[in-house]
């Protein structure tokens, strides 16, 4: 890890952002229900206890989208990461999670670590993780069977990946959006929110 | 009759011939000496005449002929037919013959078949008799076997029979004589019971004697419980007593202990009265401590007060000294201040006079500016006229010398024109010569006004502008004079420009409000889109990765569904196919159906069971016939039972069919008694009833006399 005990660099900003996306999205999978609670284990991350799903093709999945993530962090050219969970039986998008990216380009082009601790990222970090478990209490209930998908808003003139494909923004008809709390490493800051389909029986 | 007719026409036809004939020979005659005419023509009408006749009688007869012809058909026809009638009614005889006999036959065929199927019934008839009879020999022959088989099963019964009767005589004999050996020890346990009893009887006595002592046992147990009791009791009030005296002696004390704790409570009171006090002056005296103490600080607060009063004083009276205005007292310094305001207030009366002055001076100022603009846009204007005048009257000169020019040479030309007019007459071409002189000096003259007027409106717009040029130039100066006046003045910026601004700052603020609500708006617009998850399609795109969770589970769900359809599918045409056979599910051995051999034990056990049911009811039935027909014949009563626990007695002697007698069963099921009801019947039988069932009591003597009387009654009937 190039994170200097002095500040952050760029580089070192990507694999935060990155790491944090890796355990908000188990986070958010769990909490939803989209796979069996019996495949998450509990491992110990800011100063906090996560769950990390073992099945081993989600896992796959999941390094191949954040290690690119990473790429992309590093180059600047991410605005937004959203997980979009959809029903099955209706294929109708019931939930969007959207974090916001904002990339200080300055740092790119001059290289000097910024002043900011880890503690402090870290503290950010684990109130917005806090904050997406507590949001569950008020989301709508997932009774059918879900999966979900990850979408990446990037700059219109990248390069698409050989994996990967452009496709539609995925929006909820009628929705409600709430914002949550957001976190900065004083090179990338991110804004996280979460708009889900309103229910008929409000 | 026509053969008569034909007869008479040729009759009639040949005389008229014949007179024909003789006609034109007479005539011929006749003609020859009578007329004496051209005898050619005569010759040749007679001629002509003779053909005719000729013809006519060559008509008629072929007329003749023919009819003679057609007769002789006729009548041929006449015998034809007649034969042809004699032969149809051969053949219609012989027809009807036929179809007699064919009827005859026919009958006899029909007779025939019948007795054919007569012959064929009979011939059935007795196949079947003779089947029967042949079953009955079967029968018969089973039976006689059974019979055979039964006797031989009897015989062996009897002589099994035989062999046990043996067996059980000799069991008997043993049984005799342990029978015996058995009433020996009867009698020895007998006189064993009696001893056993006499035991019996002291041991009863005994056990008497003993409950009755164990009751006196009790009683007294009881009585010494009370009496327990009781000791108790005293103890406890001798315990009491003892207290009350120890108490009734505390008497004394505790009246001395009386008198003195009152005397102790007086001398409290009084004490008490003087701590009131004591505490009332402590709290005067607390009070006027706090108050004192409240002065002390007021008083080094006056102090101090004063001490800066004195330097204050000391100070106003080193500025009296300082200012030299002869300042002792604060009275002078009033007084000073007092001019001092005065002499301001007239200042200031002196500079609102002076303001207002110069603000009048300034509106004479501003109001003699136009003015004198206008008055010297009137001067300029009026320069301008005189300077027109003066040009007009140049002008005016210069027609007046060239009129007066042209006068003179018009003066000239006439005057020669007279002098030469004296003398020759060459008028009208002079007349004519004058005359476009004329004419060209008129044209020359209007051509000279228009150039004049065309001259007098450039020099007139040359003026006006000329005016104008001046009026903006004295209108700058103004103006510039009065932004000098302005730069000097401070208070008097005019109020309406004031306004004005302050309007325009007023409604640009406005519109800077109401612009940023816009923007407010727009930008929360903005923020909800972008929260929702739009995007600007220009600077950015979506992607996301091929092989996505969601496209997984779409796919697989899709799989699923096929799959499912397609064992469904299966499993409908599996269920045809069950249908189809009924149920024979040996084939498929997949199915969830219980084991066939379990099926097939149960169903037989089923049907067993069913057929020993039926079995069972026939016998029932069979068996209750007999009985109710047994009872019937010997006792002479047909009973029913028509309702629960009503029975109908039907007597065989009864005279009408509905003759019958009603018993009821009261009381517990199985007792049997019985009660008479009322019906018809009995209603005749009344004097029976009293005797047999209210005084004898038993209804089966009743019955019997019913029957002994309805019998003697039909023998006598």
């Amino acid at each position: 890890m190039s994170k200097t005990l002095k500040g952050i660099t760029l580089k070192g900003s990507a694999e935060l952002v990155a790491e944090f996306f890796s355990f908000g999205i188990n986070s958010i999978l769990y909490q939803r229900g989209i796979y069996p609670a019996e495949t998450f284990t509990r491992v110990t991350q800011y100063d906090m206890s996560l769950h990390l799903t073992t099945d081993s093709k989600l896992k796959n999945y999941l390094t191949n989208v954040i290690t690119q993530l990473k790429e992309w962090l590093f180059d600047c050219t991410v605005q937004k990461l959203v997980v979009v969970i959809t029903c099955l039986e209706t294929n109708e998008v019931l939930e969007r999670w959207q974090f916001d990216i904002e990339c200080d380009k300055a740092a790119k082009e001059s290289g000097a670590p910024r002043e900011k601790s880890i503690k402090a990222i870290q503290e950010e970090i684990r109130s917005v993780i806090r904050q997406v478990t507590a949001t569950v209490t008020f989301l709508p209930l997932l009774e059918t069977a879900c999966a979900f998908d990850l979408l990446i808003y990037t700059d219109k003139d990248l390069q698409v990946p050989e994996q990967w494909e452009e496709s539609g923004p995925q929006l909820i008809d009628q929705s409600e959006e709430v914002r949550l709390r957001s976190f900065t490493t004083s090179i990338h800051k991110v804004n996280s929110m979460v708009a889900y389909k309103r229910t008929n029986s409000m | 009759m026509d053969d008569m007719e034909d007869d008479t026409t040729i009759f009639s036809t040949l005389k008229s011939f014949k007179s024909l004939i003789s006609c034109p020979d007479r005539s011929l005659l006749e003609t020859e000496p009578a007329y004496g005419r051209s005898d050619l023509q005569k010759l040749y009408t007679s001629r002509v005449e003779a053909k005719e006749a000729a013809e006519r009688v060559r008509s008629h007869t072929s007329l003749l002929q023919l009819t003679q012809e057609k007769q002789q058909m006729v009548l041929s026809h006449k015998r034809a037919r007649i034969e042809l009638e004699k032969e149809a009614n051969s053949s219609s005889r012989d027809l009807q013959r036929e179809i007699d006999r064919n009827r005859e036959l026919l009958m006899k065929i029909r007779r025939l078949e019948e007795r054919e199927e007569k012959a064929n019934q009979a011939l059935s008839e007795q196949m079947e008799n003779n089947k029967a009879l042949k079953r009955n020999l079967e029968e018969l022959h089973k039976k006689a076997n059974e019979k055979d088989s039964k006797l031989a099963e009897a015989d062996q019964m009897i002589s099994e029979l035989k062999d046990e009767t043996r067996r059980l005589s000799q069991q008997i004999q043993i049984q005799e004589s342990k029978f015996s050996t058995q009433n020996l020890e009867i009698q020895a346990l007998q006189e064993q019971l009696d001893v056993q009893r006499k035991k019996f009887q002291d041991i009863s006595q005994r056990y008497q004697n003993l409950q009755s002592s164990h009751s006196t046992n009790t009683e007294s147990e009881l009585k010494i419980k009370e009496l327990e009791r009781r000791l108790v009791l005293q103890e406890q009030d001798a315990v009491i007593v003892k207290n009350m005296k120890s108490e009734v002696a505390r008497l004394p004390e505790l009246g001395r202990e009386m008198k003195r704790l009152r005397e102790e409570n007086s001398f409290l009171r009084e004490t008490k009265e003087n701590s009131s006090l004591l505490k009332e002056e402590t709290e005067g005296l607390r009070r006027k401590l706090e108050r004192m103490e409240r002065v002390m600080e007021e008083k080094l607060k006056v102090e101090l007060e004063k001490e800066k009063l004195e330097h204050e004083l000391q100070a106003w009276e080193n500025i009296g000294q300082a200012t030299g205005l002869n300042i002792r007292k604060p009275e002078d310094l009033s007084r000073e201040v007092i001019q001092i305001q005065q002499r301001e207030l007239n200042l200031k009366q002196q500079n609102y006079t002076l303001n207002s002055s110069v603000r009048s001076v300034e509106k004479a100022r501003t109001e003699l500016l136009p003015e004198i603009a206008q008055l010297r846009a009137k001067a300029q204007e009026e320069q301008k006229k005189r300077e027109n005048q003066d040009s007009l009257v140049r002008r005016l000169q210069k027609r007046v010398l060239l009129l007066t020019k042209e006068r003179d040479g018009m003066r000239a030309i006439l005057e020669s024109y007279d002098s030469e007019l004296a003398t020759s007459e060459y008028s009208p071409q002079l007349m004519l010569r004058v005359k476009e002189a004329e004419d060209m000096l008129q044209k020359v003259q209007t051509h000279n006004t228009d150039m004049e007027t065309q001259l007098f409106k450039a020099q007139e717009e040359a003026g006006t502008i000329k005016l104008q040029a001046q009026m903006v130039i004295s209108e700058l100066e103004a103006l510039k004079e009065q932004q000098m006046s302005n730069a000097e003045k401070t208070t008097l910026v005019t109020a309406e420009e004031i306004c004005s601004l302050r309007e325009k700052i007023e409604e640009l603020e406005a519109e800077r409000q109401r612009l940023e609500e816009q923007n407010n708006i727009l930008e929360m617009r903005l923020e909800r889109h972008n929260l929702q998850g739009d995007y600007d399609p220009v600077k950015t795109k979506v992607v996301h990765f091929q092989m996505n969770p969601t496209s997984i589970a779409k796919q697989q769900r899709a799989e699923e569904v096929d799959q499912l359809r397609v064992e469904c599918q299966r499993l409908r045409e599996r269920l045809r196919k069950i249908e189809a056979s009924g149920g024979m599910t040996t084939d498929d051995t997949t199915l969830i159906i219980p084991p066939s051999q379990e099926i097939l034990d149960l169903r037989k056990q089923m049907e067993s069971a069913e057929l020993k049911n039926q079995r069972l009811k026939e016998v029932f039935q069979k068996k209750i016939q007999e009985f109710r027909t047994a009872c019937y014949v010997l006792t002479g009563y047909q009973i029913d039972i028509t309702v629960e626990n009503q029975y109908r007695l039907t007597s065989v002697y009864a005279e009408h069919m509905e003759d019958s007698l009603l018993f009821k069963s009261t009381g517990p099921m199985g007792s049997g008694s019985m009660q008479l009801l009322e019906t018809d019947f009995s209603r005749t039988l009344t004097g029976l009833v009293d005797l047999h069932l209210f005084h004898q009591k038993s209804i089966p003597v009743f019955l019997s006399a019913v029957t002994i009387e309805l019998f003697s009654r039909q023998t006598v009937t």
